[in-house]
């Protein structure tokens, strides 16, 4: 017998021995979260919380050179349909459309779509389908998400409603971090030190 | 004092240094998350019952919902395996790496990992396993395990660490907390841009989709399906949840109670290898974003009426394999202790408990310690092996400040004290060593008359120096206390002398 | 039930406890041959044993009177514990019923008779300490309600006042170390607000904390609540509300 067939056995067994709870219908007010639950302003919830998870709002695409001024270089990535929104704002810069991995170390930003936000937790949704390149977006330093203002969902609930077909959906809440060193905070381990997001 | 418990022992040995930073590792985060729960919830209770019956519905047509999941994750392209126990799964992996062609593989934090021992058995396979969570990375470095669902180091301070990045040629001594996370930042991106392969675990798994969700802080979860070619999920059995939208339950409910966080940073939705060709996420391709009569020029062009669901470079495994481990939960699940198996893992338990707080992870000498670990180490024990952990149910007070916490509601107090009952049984001698005999107390309770006799009886006891009395529990006692003098039979002539008007049979 | 710590080393507590239910106008019975409620053994997996001392307790209050015992353990014990290890046993039924008219004392005061403001005067500064099996009932949220209505009574809280004091039965001779090392953190963040009194509705907890203070000569008290009720009636010399029978008043948890 598979080991497949061994555990299927065993599970089945085990399952029809025992009473069998009912699945417990329930409503998605349960999880929201007090932020969603008082304000009806979501894209000011949404620019409130990505802020509070320690992300970076772009006021407009006019603003990215002086977000960028601190940025390790003048070498970037973005996702080609992007290009046209911000070629003449980001002039002196020397921007790729297709992220190549022999300079992943060069790239000092990344700039790409956001298939979505979500207000009660200042969260951006990056998805195979909207995303140009995976590792554009999480390889550089800084991560700049282009948002449309009318993609921003309430809550997570909202979120994963979109999921759709997507074979690859990810949240992303602030800049990476980790706190294994005695508890303290450091930006930017493996994921990007810096997230941005500019609404549109 | 010298103690019959070698959790106990270990607890009375550990250095200040180490007890301090276990302390505020745990202190801390049981505060944050009372304060995230309370902030977002109030009363969280309903919310966590709720966590529970999903859980424990799940439990109960796990049956169903596992095969719905290999279904799901077929039709998506994902290779569903199944493997019985550690041996199985670890030799899988094995025999999955070499045909591959995989030499160097990258890993994301995973208990199910640690728990099967995976890394000694790939390493003698000749495959470099790099582990990429940086708590996880300088644990293997220093060749050492876990103390910690998910602080692996909790026990570690930053001259440990640094220490170690020297030893490992990470550079000279420096325990500045940034310049160790930028020095793993760069040595590890290294290791991930030329992995083979990335092994991750898995947090959830929905039957309706067959979506696997990976929670980090880090990100190195995110690299791990990206950068490689090959994707390989281990994933324990119990992991499933009926619904995609089931998700919004328990990740509310995750990086709270682990660690006070609305949601970690990153939280991966997979189910199957990265595709070319399918339809784009309804709506993304919005007027917003055409760019009019510009000519984009890409690698490749995207197929009629859609985008390509991910990017036209090598981002994303091109093949994943999802391998469902049992490794002795359908017992657990066969039996009165399946709650225990709604476990999220999220770690509000450790941080809690009292016992954990003085002896840390290492003195439980399992993988999940701990009150979770104390009821599911030793069930996942071969049955003629519980005994030689049947003394962790007993590193407890039964305070139920666990359970309290626990964002599933497991009854662990009730679990640990049947653990005892079974221990008993069984005659463990480990669990035994220092519980004082119950017969000659059980003798006496059950005989008034001897009872009574007893009581007046001890009064002795108060003339003699029982500090010297060689009675081992009676010395355990005294060796930090004062035990208050015996007035055995006092209430009872009271209560009989007190007057006529006071009623006794 | 007055509990086998009581019997041994803390009568004045279960005396305590008796004035204190009859200046409320019970009708207090004492069974005198009760010994103990079966904890000890049942905790240390030995249920054979603590299922033969329940039996006892079971037919000692046999009856229909509600069952008040100044323990949250004890109580625990009957009504949650017992149950458990009798799961299996044909007489299970019998040892439910008498659990579900066990009450903690404090639990039966608030919320068994429906007293919110204890009597008299206790004026000094005092530290409770919640004992865990007060956890999942009424009794601490009780507890608290009598103390700080009385009157001149200084409530004070202190840090990490959730975590068990280390106690736990036979925990605190098996796991000497760590039971130790538990109880001086609880006295160490009690005395940080200098309280007067340390009270516990739980002899187990105050043999514990209290052979702690002694060792340790620390500047405080032990008490458990039996006693502050007690003195604070003693006080004011408050009459007993008129007599009324117990029995009437018998609700199931």
């Amino acid at each position: 017998m598979s080991d497949r067939e061994q555990i299927m056995n065993r599970v089945r067994n085990a399952t029809a021995s025992r009473p069998r709870t009912e699945y417990p219908q329930w409503d998605s007010g349960i999880v929201h979260s007090r932020g969603i639950r008082d304000s009806v302003d979501h894209v000011g919830l949404f620019c409130q919380k990505f802020d509070a998870v320690g992300g970076k709002m772009v006021k407009a695409i006019a603003d990215l050179p002086e977000m960028l001024k601190d940025a390790a270089s003048k070498k970037g990535y973005i996702d080609p349909e992007l290009l046209p929104l911000v070629r003449d704002v980001l002039t002196g810069f020397e921007i790729d459309t297709t992220f190549d991995r022999a300079k992943v170390d060069e790239y000092a930003f990344g700039i790409t779509r956001a298939a979505a936000g979500i207000a009660e937790s200042g969260s951006l949704l990056l998805t195979g389908g909207s995303t140009s390149s995976r590792m554009g977006a999480l390889a550089p330093w800084i991560h700049i998400a282009i948002l449309e203002r009318a993609k921003i969902v309430p809550t997570i609930p909202d979120a994963i409603a979109l999921f759709g077909s997507e074979r690859n959906a990810l949240f992303v809440t602030g800049p990476s971090k980790t706190a294994d060193v005695e508890g303290i905070l450091i930006k930017g381990v493996h994921g990007p030190g810096v997230q941005m997001c500019c609404l549109v | 004092m010298k103690s019959p418990q070698s959790i106990d022992r270990y607890a009375d040995a550990l250095p200040q240094s180490v007890r301090e930073t276990v302390f505020e590792g745990t202190r801390v985060p049981t505060i944050w998350r009372r304060e995230a729960l309370a902030r977002d919830y109030g009363d969280s209770d309903p919310l966590r019952k709720l966590a529970a019956q999903i859980k424990q519905h799940t439990l109960d047509h796990l049956d169903q919902y596992l095969e719905q999941a290999e279904t799901r994750l077929r039709e998506n392209g994902a290779e569903v395996l199944f493997a019985n126990d550690a041996a199985s799964a670890n030799s899988m992996v094995t025999r999955l790496l070499r045909e591959n062609g995989a030499k160097l593989v990258v890993k994301s934090k995973s208990m199910l990992t640690e728990e099967l021992h995976l890394n000694p058995h790939l390493e003698e396979n000749g495959i470099e396993v790099v582990e990429t969570d940086l708590g996880e990375f300088i644990i293997q470095i220093d060749d050492d395990i876990p103390s910690h669902i998910i602080k692996p180091i909790v026990h570690k301070n930053r001259r440990d660490i640094a220490k170690s990045f020297q030893r490992e040629g990470l550079g000279d001594y420096n325990d500045d907390p940034e310049t160790i996370t930028r020095r793993a930042r760069k040595h590890l991106r290294e290791k991930f841009l030329k992995a083979d392969a990335g092994i991750t675990g898995a947090n959830f798994v929905s039957a309706e989709s067959g979506r696997i969700v990976l929670v980090t802080n880090e990100g190195n979860a995110r690299f791990c399906i990206t950068a490689p070619r090959l994707h390989i999920v281990l994933v324990g059995i119990e992991k499933i949840v009926p619904h995609d939208r089931d998700f919004a339950v328990f990740l509310n409910l995750l990086a709270r109670s682990g660690v006070g966080q609305q949601l970690t940073v990153y939280t991966q939705f997979i189910n199957g290898p990265r595709m070319v060709g399918v339809p784009a996420l309804a709506g993304s391709q919005s007027p917003g974003f055409e760019t009019g009569s510009e000519e984009v020029s890409r690698a490749s062009d995207p197929p009629k009426g859609g985008t390509p669901t991910d990017a036209p470079t090598t981002d994303g495994a091109e093949k994943m394999v999802v391998i469902f481990v049992d490794n002795g939960r359908s017992s657990i699940l066969d039996s009165e202790y399946r709650e225990v198996l709604r476990c999220i893992r999220c770690g509000a338990c450790q941080n809690v408990c009292p016992v954990y707080r003085q002896a840390s992870g290492h003195a439980y000498r399992t993988t999940y310690q701990g009150p979770i670990g104390a009821v599911l180490s030793p069930l996942l024990m071969k049955q003629d092996e519980f005994a030689s952990l049947a003394d962790l149910p007993k590193a407890s007070s039964l305070c139920g400040a666990c359970q309290e916490v626990c964002p599933v509601d497991i009854p662990i107090p009730d679990m640990l004290v049947r653990l005892r009952d079974r221990a008993f049984r069984e005659g463990a001698s480990q669990a035994k060593a220092g519980t004082p005999s119950m017969e000659p107390w059980a003798f006496l309770a059950t005989r008034p008359k001897a009872w009574r006799g007893m009581m007046q009886a001890a009064n002795l006891a108060n003339l003699v120096p029982l500090n010297l009395m060689p009675v081992p529990p009676l010395m355990r006692w005294l060796g930090s206390r004062e035990l208050p003098k015996f007035r055995g039979g006092e209430f009872r002539s009271w209560m009989k002398n007190r007057g006529d008007d006071t009623h006794h049979e | 039930m007055a509990t086998c710590l009581c019997d041994a080393f803390y009568p004045q507590v279960a005396k305590a406890t008796v004035e204190v239910l009859e200046h409320l106008g019970c009708e207090i019975e004492f069974p005198p041959d009760q010994t103990c409620c079966g904890q000890p053994a049942f905790n240390a997996g030995d249920w054979p044993a603590s299922r033969e001392v329940v039996r006892h307790a079971v037919d000692v209050f046999r009856g229909d009177k509600p069952v008040v015992v100044p323990s949250g353990s004890c109580s625990a014990m009957m009504f949650h514990g017992a149950p458990l290890e009798f799961e299996k046993e044909k007489d299970c039924a019998a040892i439910e019923a008498v659990g579900v008219r066990t009450w903690e004392l404090t639990d039966y005061i608030v919320n068994g008779l429906g007293i919110e403001k204890w009597p008299g005067r206790f004026p000094h500064r005092v530290a409770f300490h919640t004992s865990c099996h007060s956890r999942g009932t009424k009794s601490g949220e009780a507890a608290m309600k009598l103390l700080s209505s009385i009157e001149g009574l200084e409530l004070a809280s202190f840090d990490d006042a959730e975590q068990c004091c280390g106690f736990g039965g036979a925990f605190s001779v098996t796991f000497p170390n760590i039971s130790t090392k538990m109880g001086q953190l609880k006295l160490d963040n009690a005395l940080k607000e200098k309280p007067d009194f340390l009270v516990s509705a739980d002899m187990g907890c105050i043999m514990h904390i209290g052979g702690l203070v002694g060792r340790e000569e620390r500047p405080v008290k032990c008490l458990h609540i039996a006693e502050v009720l007690a003195e604070a009636l003693k006080s004011g010399a408050i009459g007993s509300i008129a007599r009324r029978s117990a029995s009437q008043r018998l609700a199931p948890h």
